[in-house]
């Protein structure tokens, strides 16, 4: 199937600033796709690259089969939501709403009210059409946004950190809707942010973006699991990075001893000599009493602690290991919180590991 | 902090003490401005459309005071638009050297403008009193404008742009509408400004004077100086009038759109 979004080695400067550092990247009809990265690394510039915002140094950009090498950003068949949502304030939620169908002679004013009624019961608005723009809540505002560029039916949606300005629970709350709506209208959804956890929800595709590069692009688990760089591996979750030596048959991990490594724990390629192992905290765990290790055993001393409610974070310091592994414990019905000073066995799972040059 | 009391009511009394005076005198029944008070009259103000040339500056001064209202909001709304949106080589000079006007003496301004216009032989008259008042109203305008255009989020532009309108339209549909409180506002200032300023006036000004100028030449004859404190005090309450609806156009501007106040002249 021929991708709805297509880019081919775009490249992007600021007078001398290398904003978008050839960009090769290809995304499916319907697709929930992210662009994920810290600030400045060039992901929002991407985004408007496609929206037709800004102009794009050299390289192709293709959309729905057409070049839009020339083509303004209200000629393309993409619609945006903004980071501030961009609601006019002048005008009511429905005109808001109604204001893409302005130039759509083809449809009679009853056609027009109907496709924004439907709109706004798709986003959850229906009756808030007389309302005043400036008058509404955050999350409000937000779906006004969503009703407005949907009602164009794109070929693309483009959101530019749609999320960051809601509350905690507003935020969880529409990170569900909008990938349930995305499901139900199957637009392809293009999604920026810098919220790792938000990507990994999301998304059915993440680009992880650094300095204008895609540095790894992959479904949630295989990002999350195989992360390809140590910066990529730092950037989505916790990860503890253990010095190691590569051996004949696996790698020597200073603090748990030797480990036995497939071909797939490798995703950067096989290392030779002095390497890094990373292991993450959710994969390691505290043993109790005289419980046995499932895999591998190690023992430590709680460093720091961190106490979540849900969970309790370790800092264990290990033996011969500099700087201290964290790991994480369910806080289970009848299973105590260790104290600071406390030595406890811990159990690690080879499986778990992935090896980086 | 009592003295800091005292010195702010005189510190107003020093400012406001003239203009009481001035409709006090307007309706006094007396052609010599002194106290005692000597009646209540409105004889002044009746004679005001008896006087001709006082009639024909009037309309003059208001002919200015249009044509510069409209010229300089207009290069403001170009200057505030231009700032606010685009990042351009010598910015900050530029629109530096834009706001001069505002701190330069007004008698430099003239003097200069008379020079160039002398030496370019061109004659004095209504254009050239405009060309004076337009240099210095634009800067108010600007900054007016300023506060108007920098409180707009560029996303809304942008919004529109994606939904499909043109730069144009999105500049008539959306721009406009939101910064319309801060053009009526430098409208109404700069309309103010040029009708009630004298020194640009009397240096450019050619056979037919302003009122300001007109109402500086009455001051010779004593008998028609209640006159002049008559009309002084209808310009003080239309001043007085224009600038409050300036202001609260300015604050309607910033509270549609959902600023922060960051200024303004009231």
């Amino acid at each position: 199937m021929t991708p709805i979004v297509s880019l081919r080695n775009v490249q992007k400067y600021y007078g001398t600033f290398h904003a978008l550092r050839g960009i090769d990247l290809d995304i499916a009809q319907g697709e929930f796709f992210s662009l994920l990265g810290p600030s400045g690394c060039g992901k929002t510039t991407l985004l408007r690259t496609i929206a037709g915002f800004e102009e794009i140094s050299s390289g192709t950009l293709v959309l729905s089969g057409q070049d839009m090498a020339g083509v303004p950003a209200n000629k393309r068949p993409t619609n945006m939501v903004f980071q501030s949502y961009a609601i006019f304030p002048h005008l009511s939620v429905a005109e808001n709403v109604a204001f893409g169908l302005r130039r759509r002679s083809e449809l009679d004013k009853a056609a027009k009210l109907k496709l924004v009624e439907h709109s706004l019961q798709m986003v959850g608005l229906d009756g808030f059409g007389a309302r005043a723009a400036h008058a509404l809540s955050g999350g409000q505002r937000q779906r006004v946004a969503l009703a407005r560029a949907l009602i164009l039916k794109p070929k693309v949606l483009l959101l530019d950190e749609p999320l960051s300005a809601l509350d905690k629970k507003l935020r969880e709350q529409m990170q569900n809707e909008l990938r349930s709506l995305q499901r139900h209208v199957g637009i392809t959804f293009i999604l920026v942010t810098h919220d790792q956890e938000e990507a990994l929800i999301m998304s059915d595709r993440i680009a992880v973006m650094f300095d204008g590069e895609i540095a790894q692009l992959a479904d949630p688990q295989t990002l999350y699991r195989r992360p390809t760089s140590r910066k990529v591996a730092d950037f989505i979750g916790v990860m503890n990075f253990l010095p190691a030596r590569t051996k004949a048959d696996g790698v020597e991990i200073q603090g748990l001893g030797h480990a036995k490594i497939a071909a797939e724990q490798c995703p950067a390629g096989t290392p030779s000599g002095d390497c890094t192992v990373g292991i993450r905290p959710e994969t390691m765990s505290i043993l109790f009493g005289d419980e046995p290790a499932p895999a591998r055993e190690t023992h430590g001393k709680v460093h720091e602690l961190a106490y979540y409610g849900d969970m309790t974070y370790y800092d264990m310091a290990l033996d011969g290991v500099e700087k201290p592994v964290t790991l994480s414990m369910k806080n289970l019905v009848g299973r105590r919180v260790l104290e600071r000073g406390e030595t406890a066995r811990i159990a690690w799972d080879e499986r778990a590991l992935v090896v980086f040059a | 902090m009592t003295w800091l009391r005292g010195y702010a009511a005189l510190y107003l009394l020093f400012l406001y003490a003239p203009i009481i005076l001035l409709p006090m005198f307007a309706f006094n029944d007396s052609t010599i401005i002194a106290f005692p008070l000597s009646g209540f009259t409105t004889q002044w103000f009746a004679e005001i459309p008896n006087t001709p040339a006082l009639v024909k500056s009037v309309q003059t001064s208001v002919f200015i005071a249009v044509i510069t209202a409209l010229l300089s909001t207009t290069l403001g709304i170009c200057a505030a638009r231009a700032g606010a949106k685009y990042r351009f080589p010598f910015k900050a000079p530029i629109l530096g050297f834009i706001m001069l006007p505002l701190v330069l003496p007004e008698i430099i301004v003239a003097v200069s403008i008379l020079v160039v216009l002398l030496a370019l032989g061109l004659p004095l008259g209504l254009w050239t009193v405009v060309l004076g008042h337009t240099l210095i109203c634009t800067p108010f305008c600007i900054a007016i404008l300023n506060s108007a255009f920098s409180n707009l989020d560029p996303s809304l532009e942008e919004a529109s742009f994606d939904l499909g309108e043109s730069r144009w339209s999105t500049f008539r549909l959306i721009t406009l509408p939101l910064v319309m409180p801060g053009i009526i506002s430098a409208l109404l200032i700069s309309f103010t400004i040029s009708l009630d300023e004298f020194i640009i006036a009397f240096f450019l000004t050619g056979t037919e004077p302003t009122l300001p100028v007109y109402l500086w030449g009455q001051l010779r004859f004593p008998q028609k100086i209640p006159v002049v404190m008559a009309l002084g005090t209808i310009l003080v309450a239309l001043s007085v009038v224009l600038l409050i609806i300036a202001e609260i156009a300015r604050r309607r501007g910033i509270a549609r759109t959902g600023g922060k106040d960051t200024g303004g002249f009231l």
